[in-house]
Formats: C-alpha cells, sequence, structure tokens
C-alpha cells in the first residue's frame, strides 16, 4: 500500500513565469520546492502527496503547482483555490482542472448566516454555485472552515451527499485573530482547551462522505512533538470516523525545521499507538489512494 | 421536600432515571421561562462574538453564570418537586456542581453523541434536565440507556446516528418537565429537526466529598443561601 502525504505546499521564487503572493513567511526569494519534497519524501519511503495551492488564487498563480504535476503525474494530486468572490467559480474551477493533476479546491468560507439560529437556505449561502459545480464535475473539497462558518456545513453536506469532502487539520476551525507565525515560521492557531469541535466538525462523522486529515498537530499544541496533549482528539477523531476516513499529512514546508519531515511520518503511531497494522497503513496512505484516487505507481 | 415513593426508587435503582412531570408550573414557570428568554437573548451576540473567535461551540450557548442573574435560577437548583429524590438518593449530603442555562439550536445533526459523564468510580453524579419550552419528539429531546448506570452493564458502543442506540428511550415533555438520570449511564440530546431551538436547563449535582467545590465558587449568591441546607448544597462553609 503506498505511503501518501495527504497535505503539503510547495511553491518556487516569484518571478514572471511563477507570479505569486509574497508575505513576511514566503518572500519572494524564497523557495520550497517540489524536488526538495521529493527528496524529504524518498529519504522517509513516502510515495505520493497532495500539492494544496498556496500564495494566490488567480490562474496565474497555479502555474507552479500546474508545473509540477505535469512534472510528476504519478506522484502528485493538486488542491486549487477560487478567488473569493469570483464572478465565475465555475470557469475558474474548470480551467485548472482540464487535465491537470488538480482534483479539487480549497475553502475556509460558505457564505451563509452567521448565526446558527437564523433560517437556513442552503440555495442562498455564497458557496452554493461552487458545491454545486464541485458535485456536477466530482471535484473534493478541501475545507479548513473559519469558527463562525462550521455551523453552515451539515447544509451543504447534505444537499451534496455525492461530493468528497476532507476537512483539514483535525477538523479545526480556527478563530478569528487566533492566527500566528511562530519561531520556525510555523502557523500557529490558538485553540481552547476544551476540544470544540466535537460538537461541530466532529459532529459530520454521520455523513460518509466526510473524510479529516490527522494534521497540524504543530499548530494546536501546546508541547513538542509527538504533541501527546492531542492524543484525545486523534482518539476522538478515530472512534468518531473510523480509521477508513482519516489521512495522514505533514503540512510540508513549515515543519521542516521543527520537528522536521521524518519525525511526522511517525506522529501517527505515536498519537494512536492501538492501531492494527491495517488501519494505520490506511491512514498513511491507502484511505488517501482511495478516496482521492490517486493512479497506481 | 417531597421524598422518592418506593417505586421511584426501584426504579432509579434498576434503570437510573425519574421524570417528573409539571416539576415546575404555574408562577414559578412563567418566572423561569421570562428570565430564561430575557437573559438568553441579552447574552446572544456576546456568545456570538465569541464562535467567531473560536473561543465558543457554535452549536449551543449557555447564558454565562446564571446564578448571579435571576434568583428563579437558585430557586430550582433546591425545587420541592424532585430535591426530594436528590437529597434521598445521596444520603442527604449532596452538593451542586453547576448549572448549563442552555439553548440548542435546531441543527442536522445533535450537537453531541451518546456517551456517560463519569465512570462507575466517581461519587454519584446525579444531572437534572428541566424543560423551559415544550420538546417534541424529534426537537433535541432527552435520549437515556435504561440500566446502562449500572456497573457491568454493556458494552456500549457510541452508533453514528442517534436513534440507533441500542436499549434506549426518548423523552419528549411540556415545559416544566424535570428529568433525574445518574450520569453513569448512556445519554444523548436527540437531534433536533424542527424549526424550534430546545430551552432547557440542565442541574448538574454530585454526592459530597471533600473539597470538591470550594466556598468561593457560590460566594457570589451567599445572600440568597441563608438556610443550613442551602449553604451546604451551595458548599458555602467549606
Amino acid at each position: 500500500m503506498p505511503r501518501i502525504d495527504a497535505h503539503l505546499h510547495v511553491f518556487t521564487k516569484a518571478s514572471a513565469e511563477f507570479p505569486r503572493e509574497i508575505s513576511d513567511v514566503w518572500p519572494a526569494e524564497r523557495e520550497e520546492s517540489v524536488e526538495k519534497l521529493l527528496g524529504e519524501m524518498e529519504k522517509h519511503q513516502i510515495d505520493q502527496a497532495v500539492l494544496v495551492q498556496m500564495a494566490g488564487a488567480s490562474i496565474e498563480n497555479h502555474r507552479y503547482l500546474l508545473q509540477c504535476l505535469k512534472a510528476y503525474p504519478n506522484r502528485f494530486l493538486g488542491i486549487g483555490l477560487v478567488p473569493e468572490g469570483h464572478p465565475n467559480p465555475a470557469d475558474h474551477m474548470a480551467k485548472l482542472t482540464d487535465n491537470t493533476g488538480i482534483i479539487g479546491f480549497r475553502f475556509s468560507t460558505f457564505g451563509g448566516p452567521r448565526d446558527i439560529f437564523a433560517k437556513m437556505d442552503v440555495r442562498e449561502f455564497a458557496a452554493y454555485p461552487i458545491w454545486e459545480c464541485a458535485a456536477e464535475r466530482d471535484y473534493v473539497l478541501w475545507l479548513y472552515p473559519n469558527a463562525i462558518n462550521a455551523h453552515l456545513l451539515p447544509y451543504l453536506i447534505q444537499e451534496f451527499p455525492q461530493v468528497r469532502i476532507v476537512l483539514n487539520h483535525l477538523a479545526v476551525c480556527p478563530g478569528a485573530g487566533k492566527f500566528s507565525w511562530d519561531e520556525f515560521g510555523r502557523p500557529q492557531v490558538q485553540v481552547t482547551g476544551y476540544n470544540l469541535f466535537m460538537h461541530t466538525t466532529y459532529r459530520l462523522a454521520r455523513f460518509e462522505n466526510v473524510n479529516v486529515h490527522l494534521s497540524g498537530q504543530y499548530a494546536f499544541s501546546k508541547e513538542e512533538f509527538p504533541y501527546k496533549d492531542l492524543a484525545g482528539w486523534h482518539h476522538g477523531l478515530l472512534s468518531g470516523f473510523g480509521a477508513k476516513r482519516l489521512m495522514w499529512a505533514t503540512d510540508f514546508p513549515w515543519i521542516l525545521e521543527e520537528p522536521g519531515y521524518g519525525k511526522l511520518t511517525t506522529v501517527i503511531e505515536e498519537l494512536l499507538p492501538n492501531l492494527s497494522e491495517a488501519e494505520l497503513a490506511d491512514i498513511m496512505g491507502g484511505n488517501a489512494k482511495r478516496i482521492l484516487r490517486f493512479p497506481d505507481l | 421536600m417531597i421524598l422518592p415513593t418506593p417505586e421511584q426508587k426501584a426504579q432509579w435503582e434498576e434503570e437510573g432515571y425519574l421524570v417528573f412531570e409539571n416539576a415546575i408550573q404555574g408562577e414559578d414557570l412563567k418566572r423561569l421561562q421570562n428570565a430564561f428568554d430575557y437573559w438568553a437573548d441579552a447574552c446572544k451576540e456576546e456568545w456570538l462574538d465569541r464562535v467567531e473567535a473560536g473561543e465558543s461551540v457554535a452549536t449551543f450557548y449557555d447564558i454565562p453564570s446564571p446564578l448571579e442573574k435571576d434568583p428563579i435560577f437558585i430557586d430550582i437548583i433546591d425545587y420541592p418537586s424532585y430535591y426530594g429524590a436528590l437529597m434521598e438518593f445521596t444520603d442527604h449530603d449532596l452538593i451542586l456542581l453547576g448549572p448549563q442555562v442552555r439553548t440548542v439550536a435546531p441543527w442536522p445533526v445533535s450537537y453531541t453523541g451518546w456517551h456517560p459523564d463519569v465512570g462507575q468510580s466517581n461519587p454519584l453524579h446525579i444531572k437534572v434536565q428541566i424543560y423551559v419550552n415544550d420538546v417534541e419528539p424529534g426537537s433535541g429531546e432527552f435520549g437515556f440507556v435504561p440500566g446502562s448506570h449500572k456497573p457491568g452493564s454493556g458494552p456500549y458502543t457510541r452508533p453514528m446516528r442517534q436513534e440507533s442506540m441500542t436499549g434506549h428511550k426518548t423523552f419528549p415533555g411540556k415545559a416544566g418537565t424535570a428529568i433525574m438520570f445518574n450520569s453513569c449511564g448512556w445519554h444523548v440530546s436527540m437531534d433536533n429537526h424542527s424549526d424550534t431551538p430546545r430551552k432547557s436547563i440542565i442541574l448538574i449535582y454530585e454526592k459530597r466529598t471533600p473539597g470538591r467545590i470550594g466556598p468561593e465558587q457560590y460566594a457570589s449568591i451567599s445572600a440568597y443561601c441563608q438556610t443550613p441546607e442551602r449553604r451546604k448544597l451551595f458548599s458555602l462553609d467549606g
């Protein structure tokens, strides 16, 4: 069974050939190339990976991702972005998925009522056309919902039960103003000690098309690797979703310095030590292969 | 104080729950509903801000510090219709752990799955859930597995759907109904497919153990707790 890293990012230096947004963390001259990633994968026996677009949502911003997918069609699948408020998201998504290796798109907002007590008409949600398009074209939706959006999800999932959903990073829904970067250049998301998500995203386990990444531990944990304070979260997700709907991922490149790619290939064994060999193999790649339809190597 | 009948005692032992219909009624129920609605409305925006900031659960909210907000929330802690049973079952050595004055939104999925709150080694832990509005079937009513509180019962596993739990019973009820249950037992809030939020109060009690609740916990309502019984219930004298 292949070992698949189900969520990570690569980017190259900003240039006319590969335009991208820049920030303090990914300045124009920074490069975290696909070759560097392949080196880590090789070293730690990881066979395939999902490359997730970052640093811009325009078609042009996706050029490096598209080049990587074209260069290594059997190794990678891609997840794209849609500019917020795009007048024709279906057109944008179609352009990016035309035999390119991009299989879906990442979102964090759904454009519905902020108040869970409001009347919910899912067709009025701003994200409805995107979900409709995903259902028609079999795109995967890669979701990292903002905290104020989490309650909207089951309405969309009910409406589109055929859409494959992957909740990113332990199904956490980051709160506004709770995001920062640490001294290792890693995203940090401040979360409460009490696991709020067991009353929102964990409850979506009932929907068979919903899957969850076991990743991003470094961003939520108050401890160093292996992030034992999150063991309960992993057990909760395992008990709710089962071993067939969980996918391991590293979130490369943020983890390269601390704790390092190699250590993260063992994080599931550390946090879920009672998994059977078959369950571990599923989480480490079997599920990603089946759910995301990775090609045979 | 109304003590439980022999039948109620037997049911408590065997099944782990009791239902008190019309436990709160008349003027007291109106007072409770008015206070609940007033404070739920007053606290809602702040709760939504906390949801947005990732500091509160998105699918239900509790009125913060309710005992300080209206004396009716104190009066229901030792309300005669069920207080006698609480005292009897804890050998007259009862403490309040806390109230949850809770509004649960209609949502396609219940906000929680089947679970017990405590293990068998915990001191007797009892909850009383009081419906503030009418709770029809399919609108977030309480569910319980009779007998699941007993040592050696089960094993139980959490099903994907609330209604698939083996041997469970659901408890729709009119406003003012109180359901008392042993928190070792498996329980849940059923799905709420209605258009109506479920308004209820969950009172959490335990058989006293030294130091479990400090005197500072309820010091702010000390003026309402003049009798020795109340001071003991609220752990005001240590």
